[in-house]
């Protein structure tokens, strides 16, 4: 079982990677999330698996799609012509698997912690505070740089448009 | 107290894009260079006394409250946080007049400052994971400003830096799992503990191979250095500075160093591998350097040829190859930035990067062409400058280690340097001026403040250079010298 779920893992990985659509691609990182997820249940890390599947599977996955179909064909990616029709049934799809699976995958997370009396948020939040910092650092950095790549020019002159082999930008 | 090497900053940045608002240019300047300031006497005159008597361990507060979170601080950090602190003062002085044609200077040091608080908490950490984490802080800041131009080369070049820097990072995390699977524990103490009473050398191996690669990747070494010629010039050339100057040695060398000579132990193996690598980046580093004509292309080739140099000196790994291999990183921090920002303010002034352009800048531009010329006289190792007293050590260090031939190479390696920083010098400051730059003037007030500021630093370090050994690096280098007995005396940290 565990041989199926890292070739599944690693088939949609790969395709992931090498679909030149990136609907089909964002789709296929989605699926190579879920077989990871349920690798990390069946090594009963429940957590990780939860984790896993709502956040990477279901939330960042929601996110791609969005952006993809934000995205005018005015680029040099080839988009697909079926995004409207599959991000609702996507999304859809998300849904579903989250009421009838989720449910049930969060209600085995008190049993275990239960067993291991709250390890998970005492390590989370006594143990690794440090590390707790650093993540606000991280996320407050990636903030930070969408708020300053994404700018509104306040200075005369077009920086998104400067460039050149020399990047010199002489005013 | 030493939280407020971490939180300061990432206080700050987060508050900087609000009162980016408010005020677009005098609070975001005001702020930013004054907690760099803080953070230099911080350094200087409170952190230092604390490790009088070693390292030391130390929990942070929150208003008051004690926090489950302990601080690592020993002459290794404390130097790396002095190094940090300075150039970051340097370099923010310098951008209060750089940034100004930039625009949004609010976002730009709201950014520097999260990356200022990503290498503090990386130098602080006694942790792998910790470590890790901070460095990821220290990165995606620094993605965004290798971009923040926004320009195609800056966002090719940021995308390249992101994705090989990701691979990085992968490799970092794979190898902490792998030992927190082997030793139970991420703490230096509890690996460091683990690695001893186990024996598992082909585990430690494996992951010292992928360390190796991943902070190789970070610093910049050779073959892991494709990423650096691109992403280091695309940056504002304060951001240059910053990279090249101290968070390839933070990210790359410091954390590489830490885990090698303290927690894992330097083995013969890996000597061999640090010192060929060292070797190797020096030469492929210097000739490229040699063929460019991109003047910030040229510096950044050359940092991957002086990282070699610190990277040599650490495999050596007796104790005056240790203090040599400090030292250059110091050096290195102080004149790579000083020539990343004298490039800045000739390619604000001209226009252009093209040495082939420029020529007979030091008429219009003497107080540059001076700054300039000493930081590539100290690079090159010209005595009595800073650069000349730290690669002397090390090739006597080479020679001490009857490594004859590497300390031969060493020389030559410095020589083609020479060479190629009196190309530079020769090619954008001397000779008939450029009719073009009839009008150009010397860079502004703030700009020439920091680069005056760290040629000084260049004469002063290399004129009282046994005071800066016994002051800084000393203590430092006792602590990697110790090896892993370090990190064993903070078992349960």
């Amino acid at each position: 079982m565990h041989l199926f779920l890292l070739i599944g893992l690693l088939a949609f990985s790969i395709l992931a990677i090498l679909s030149r659509d990136l609907l089909k691609s964002a789709i296929s990182l989605a699926v190579a999330s879920i077989f990871l997820a349920l690798v990390f249940f069946r090594m009963n890390a429940v957590y990780a698996g939860v984790f896993e599947l709502s956040v990477v599977a279901g939330l960042i996955t929601v996110l791609f799609i969005t952006a993809i179909t934000l995205t005018r064909g005015d680029g040099d990616v080839a988009e697909s012509r079926g995004h409207r029709i599959v991000f609702p049934l996507f999304f859809l799809a998300l849904a579903v698997v989250d009421l009838l699976v989720m449910k049930k995958l969060l209600g085995q997370i008190p049993a275990i912690q239960g067993s291991e009396s709250g390890t998970f948020s005492q390590v989370l939040w006594n143990q690794r505070t440090f590390d707790l910092v650093g993540q606000v650092g991280a996320i407050s950095a990636g903030v930070l740089a969408v708020l300053a790549l994404f700018r509104r020019d306040d200075r005369h002159g077009n920086a998104a448009s400067d460039g050149g082999d020399t990047g010199g930008r002489h005013e | 107290m030493l939280f407020l090497f971490i939180i300061v900053p990432l206080v700050l940045a987060g508050l900087l894009p609000l009162l980016g608002k408010v005020s677009k240019r005098l609070l975001p300047d005001l702020l930013a260079s004054a907690a760099m300031l803080f953070l230099l006497v911080l350094a200087v005159f409170s952190a230092r006394p604390l490790i009088a008597d070693g390292g030391i361990i130390q929990q942070a507060f929150w208003f008051g409250a004690p926090l489950n979170i302990r601080l690592l601080l020993d002459g290794f950090s404390l130097f790396m946080l002095f190094t940090i602190s300075l150039v970051s003062f340097a370099v923010t002085i310098y951008s209060i007049n750089y940034m100004e044609h930039y625009g949004a200077k609010a976002n730009y040091y709201a950014l520097l400052l999260a990356m200022i608080a990503g290498m503090n908490g990386l130098v602080l950490s006694g942790d792998l994971f910790t470590l890790y984490v901070f460095l990821e802080v220290a990165a995606i800041a620094s993605y965004a400003l290798v971009a923040f131009g926004r320009g195609h080369d800056e966002l090719e070049a940021s995308f390249k830096y992101l994705m090989l820097s990701a691979v990085a990072s992968a490799f970092v995390l794979l190898s902490i799992a792998v030992i927190f699977g082997v030793t139970g524990g991420v703490s230096f103490g509890a690996v460091a503990q683990g690695l001893k009473t186990l024996n598992i050398k082909y585990v430690v191996g494996f992951c010292s191979g992928l360390f190796l690669a991943g902070f190789g990747l970070k610093a910049a070494l050779v073959p892991f250095h494709s990423w650096l010629p691109d992403a280091h010039p695309s940056a504002p050339a304060p951001i240059s500075a910053m990279l090249s100057g101290v968070l390839i040695k933070v990210s790359g060398v410091y954390a590489m160093t830490r885990i090698f000579l303290g927690v894992f132990g330097l083995t013969p193996a890996l000597t061999t591998v640090l010192t060929v690598m060292g070797i190797v980046s020096i030469f492929v580093g210097a000739l490229a350097a040699l063929g460019q004509n991109d003047i910030k292309r040229m510096l950044a080739y050359s940092s991957i040829s002086q990282i070699g140099y610190v990277v040599l000196a650490f495999g050596i790994g007796t104790p005056l190859g240790i203090l040599a291999g400090l030292f250059h990183l110091f050096n290195h921090a102080l004149f790579k930035s000083l020539l990343f920002l004298n490039a800045g303010a000739v390619e604000q002034s001209t226009g252009t990067r093209s040495l082939d352009k420029m020529g007979g800048l030091a008429k219009v531009m003497p107080l540059t062409a001076v700054t300039s010329a000493i930081g590539s006289l100290a690079i090159a190792g010209v005595p009595p400058l800073n650069g000349f007293w730290s690669k002397l050590l090390i090739i006597i260090a080479l020679v001490q280690a009857k490594m004859h031939v590497l300390a031969a190479l060493a020389v030559l390696g410095s020589v083609i340097t020479l060479w190629y920083y009196l190309v530079l010098q020769h090619q954008a400051f001397f000779g008939k001026l450029n009719e073009a730059w009839q009008g150009v003037k010397e860079a502004p007030f703030w700009m020439s403040a920091a680069t005056v500021l760290l040629a000084l630093l260049c004469i002063v370090t290399g004129l009282a250079f046994p005071f800066v050994i016994q002051s800084w690096l000393q203590p430092a280098a006792d602590v990697l010298g110790k090896g892993v007995g370090v990190a064993l005396n903070f078992i349960g940290f």
